[in-house]
């Protein structure tokens, strides 16, 4: 509700600024356009990589058997083991993640343990994958060094902070 | 990436042959990138919107005050190479949209911001500390309110649908906290030649 007037309030400002500041705010919209279109073309390799490589873990059916396989082993971190495959689809995929909660929301309930848990997962954390591919590619780093090491950890942490608060 | 993503594709492909899939992975590898596609074509409009009226704020100087606040704990923090700063502007854009929970405004002007970082830095050379520390506050970003969640609970015939914002609050502090500390005890680690 309220977030819904960021953009239109950033978008005010902005166009408040140019005028003040003389710019020439069509000009200025279009180079930026133009730059945010460069950025899409320059991220769609990475994101058709990134996107196959899911889809292959999902259709194989591969995800579900690693889920399956992890179940005991998060179960006794206290994991409910219906909520086991939003934290393994979550770093991957959004949708996915997405589809996991509502299943679970479904045969456990929306109020289960399980089911409050996965949607805190879902909704505290991001497509680390997803977004490291984006950020990176569209930077043309060619070494990461320890930023995805970094960004799984802290979804560990985000993940066993909620089964501690939920 | 490159290791996540050759296992990604070596234990698919070995997956699918051991269990006899063939069709399932052929199916999986031709329609992963017309998703993509498709993916990319509806973020093409939204992308140059906001990288237009990133443009505009940032020549003509409209969230200078928000920067200029923001300058120093931001410069402390990231304590940035020589020209990275260039992308100041849009980290604070990046960052009061992402709080606000507007992930669509947030991600291009983070992009945004990730390339201004890497053209200081020369091209293809390897991610710099502030980059780093840049991507982790973005893949565990704090989010306020998690709208879609409450909505999807609503809609599933949760009792109170909202209940979950105190663990997500919570959850997310916590792996955003986490992330910054990694970040900050990493620095330097893995560094070819500074």
């Amino acid at each position: 509700m309220t977030a819904s007037w960021f953009l239109p309030v950033l978008l005010l400002v902005a166009v408040l600024g140019g005028l003040r500041a003389r710019i020439d705010v069509y000009e200025a919209f279009v180079r930026g356009a133009k730059e945010g279109l460069e950025t899409v073309l320059r991220i769609s390799p990475y994101l058709i990589a990134i996107l196959t490589a899911t889809a292959l873990l999902r259709e194989t059916g591969l995800m579900d058997r690693i889920t399956q396989a992890a179940t005991p082993f998060l179960e006794r971190l206290g994991l409910p083991g219906e909520a086991v495959g939003v934290v393994l689809l979550r770093p991957l995929s959004g949708s996915a993640a997405l589809a996991a909660v509502r299943d679970v929301m479904q045969t456990a309930g929306a109020d289960s343990r399980a089911g409050r848990l996965a949607c805190v997962i879902c909704g505290a954390s991001e497509t680390v994958f997803f977004t490291s591919s984006l950020y990176l590619g569209a930077a043309g780093v060619r070494r990461s060094r320890y930023a995805i090491p970094a960004a799984l950890l802290a979804y560990a942490a985000g993940v066993a902070a909620a089964a501690l608060a939920t | 990436m490159n290791a996540i993503f050759c296992g990604m594709l070596l234990l698919g492909v070995i997956y699918a042959a051991w269990s006899g899939q063939a069709d399932a992975a052929q199916r999986a590898l031709l329609t992963g990138g017309e998703e993509a596609v498709a993916l990319c074509l509806s973020l093409a409009g939204a992308y140059a919107f906001f990288g237009g009226l990133l443009g505009v704020t940032r020549e003509s100087g409209a969230v200078a005050a928000l920067a200029a606040a923001l300058r120093r704990p931001l410069m402390q923090l990231f304590r940035f190479r020589v020209g990275e700063e260039a992308a100041l502007h849009d980290i604070c854009v990046n960052m009061s949209a992402n709080m606000l929970g507007m992930g669509g405004a947030a991600t291009p002007a983070g992009i945004s911001a990730m390339r201004r970082m890497a053209e200081a830095n020369g091209a293809g050379a390897s991610a710099s500390d502030a980059m780093i520390l840049f991507l982790v506050i973005n893949t565990s970003s704090v989010q306020l309110l998690p709208t879609t969640m409450i909505a999807l609970r609503a809609q599933m015939g949760a009792a109170n649908p909202a209940d979950i914002v105190l663990p997500t609050l919570i959850s997310t502090c916590a792996s955003t906290v986490c992330g910054v500390a990694l970040c900050l005890g990493l620095r330097g680690r893995g560094a070819r030649g500074g």
